[in-house]
């Protein structure tokens, strides 16, 4: 009786014995997300590192929507190093609103402006933050960015992983990936707009593979406090286009 | 010199296919109706925009997509209801903003509570009425300030911080002298009312880029459909006790 019970005391042992080591392998396995983790599973998820550096320039077409019907054509052309150039047109009216990484100018027929003027520093501002081509998640450190976990949100009914991005330029952004698919899914920033402090929401949905990287087709912007949205839907993406550099510099003079 | 800005959607008037490149950057596409030495106006399907012959890089003649609508316009049959959707949509495809609110709004004219039609021309369905923008924003709390649509929460604050910067202005210029002060006030009286005029004319429909896109503040004028249009379902039925 007493070996039985000596018998099944050991077994008991060893079994837990075993159970604490599956654990804390698994464990082991699976340690707690850290802003660096969820990056690289976020740039993995995205196409890789290599395919996103191998993007020397990029164009990408589409159409925006406003509310009441509005509704306009969209350009957006990026080549490295910080390079940006935006068109919209409407009713046939192109305007163009360019930058070659350290000045900006605009031509705006919209506004009575064929010729070109400089961008406002608002503008400027924008268009500065939106010029890396690879995202700023990509080497951020080495960038001068800052990246931290802020906690989890829920997005479109997904849980999804809140990161806080402070820019080099001090510029202050949350960025929201799927816990799931690794994929960003919003960001929240904040916009001077006529010395107001304007929240914005971005979401980003549909995205779409385009040479092993993929790209978000619809971004939906609100306004927090205001009931307009924006919605650019993305219609083609190509991916390093010839782009020569005249495209990000300002045209001579008239004569 | 102060430059008008482009008011679009004005008179059509039909010639030519043409696309004029500007010598900076953009294009106007549409339909040249005048071309001198020294200028030329292009339709581009619901206003003409005059631009100086300096400004102009070059002209490419041929077909635009204001030809194609044209073409599939007159082969409609003015009940079509079915055909003049898939005309607004393909016109919304192509850019042309002014036709296809043409094109729905002759679907409202035959199906005035054609859903895709009515949203389309940016009115929201409400309490089973369709409503426009403006009356949407109302009744779902929002209040008009400074040209804006918003909280109440968030005007009140805008409310306060532009008092709070005129009280620091008013400060500022009770401190400087007398003829500085005067100087200043008028040019502060001339910036409000460009700003009020501005605001008035622009910011109405401001655009929020989030990102994806910058520069343009708001949409340019005309961009929406005409505020006087109505739909047949929201003109009231008069009845007769």
């Amino acid at each position: 009786m007493s070996r039985h019970i000596a018998r099944t005391t050991t077994r008991l042992a060893c079994l837990t014995a075993a159970a604490l080591f599956a654990f804390t392998a698994v464990a082991a396995k699976a340690p707690a997300p850290t802003a660096d983790t969820i990056v690289a599973d976020y740039l993995a998820a995205r196409g890789g590192l290599a395919k996103i550096r191998s993007i020397q320039t990029l164009r990408q077409t589409g159409h925006v929507y406003g509310d009441a019907g509005r509704q306009g054509l969209v350009m957006r052309e990026l080549k490295r190093p910080g390079k940006i150039r935006f068109e919209f047109t409407v009713q046939g009216v192109t305007a163009a609103y360019v930058t070659n990484g350290t000045e900006g100018w605009q031509v705006s027929p919209f506004a009575g402006d064929l010729e070109a003027k400089p961008m406002p520093e608002d503008a400027l501002t924008e268009a500065i933050e939106q010029v890396d081509i690879e995202g700023p998640l990509v080497d951020w450190k080495a960038k001068g960015h800052h990246v931290e976990l802020a906690g989890h949100e829920v997005v479109s009914g997904r849980d999804a992983y809140k990161l806080k991005l402070v820019l080099k330029s001090g510029s202050v952004r949350y960025e929201y990936i799927d816990v799931k698919t690794y994929l960003q899914v919003r960001t929240d920033s904040t916009r001077q707009v006529r010395g107001q402090a304007v929240h914005l929401t971005t979401t980003y949905r549909e995205h779409k593979r385009v040479k092993g990287v993929l790209f978000p087709s619809v971004i939906e912007v609100t306004a927090v406090e205001r009931p307009q949205k924006l919605r650019v839907v993305v219609d083609t993406v190509e991916i390093n286009p010839p782009l020569p550099d005249t495209r990000f510099e300002r045209a001579k003079k008239a004569q | 010199m102060k430059k008008a800005p482009l008011l679009l959607f004005l008179v059509p008037a039909a010639l030519y296919a043409d696309q004029v490149f500007l010598k900076d950057a953009g294009s106007i596409t549409g339909k040249i109706v005048e071309q001198t030495a020294t200028n030329v106006r292009v339709d581009v399907g619901g206003g003409v925009l005059g631009v100086p012959m300096d400004r102009v890089e070059r002209i490419e003649k041929g077909r635009c997509a204001l030809d194609d609508y044209n073409d599939r316009a007159q082969k409609l049959g003015p009940s079509d209801v079915e055909g003049w959707k898939k005309l607004g949509r393909w016109a919304s495809q192509a850019g042309l903003a002014a036709q296809a609110q043409d094109s729905y709004k002759h679907v409202l004219q035959i199906a005035p509570n054609d859903r895709q039609a009515n949203e389309a021309l940016g009115f929201v369905e409400l309490n089973g009425r369709w409503v426009t923008e403006a009356e949407s924003f109302k009744a779902r709390g929002f209040v008009e300030y400074n040209g804006e649509w918003m909280t109440p929460a968030q005007a009140q604050v805008e409310q306060t911080q532009a008092a709070n910067d005129q009280a620091r202005r008013d400060a500022e210029q009770r401190a400087r002298d007398a003829e500085q002060a005067t100087r200043d006030a008028e040019a502060r009286a001339k910036e409000a009312e460009d700003k009020a005029k501005e605001a008035q004319s622009n910011y109405s429909s401001p655009m929020y880029w989030g990102g994806w896109g910058y520069g343009v503040t708001a949409w340019p004028a005309g961009t929406a459909p005409d505020p006087v249009f109505t739909p047949r379902s929201q003109i009231p039925v008069k009845t007769h006790r």
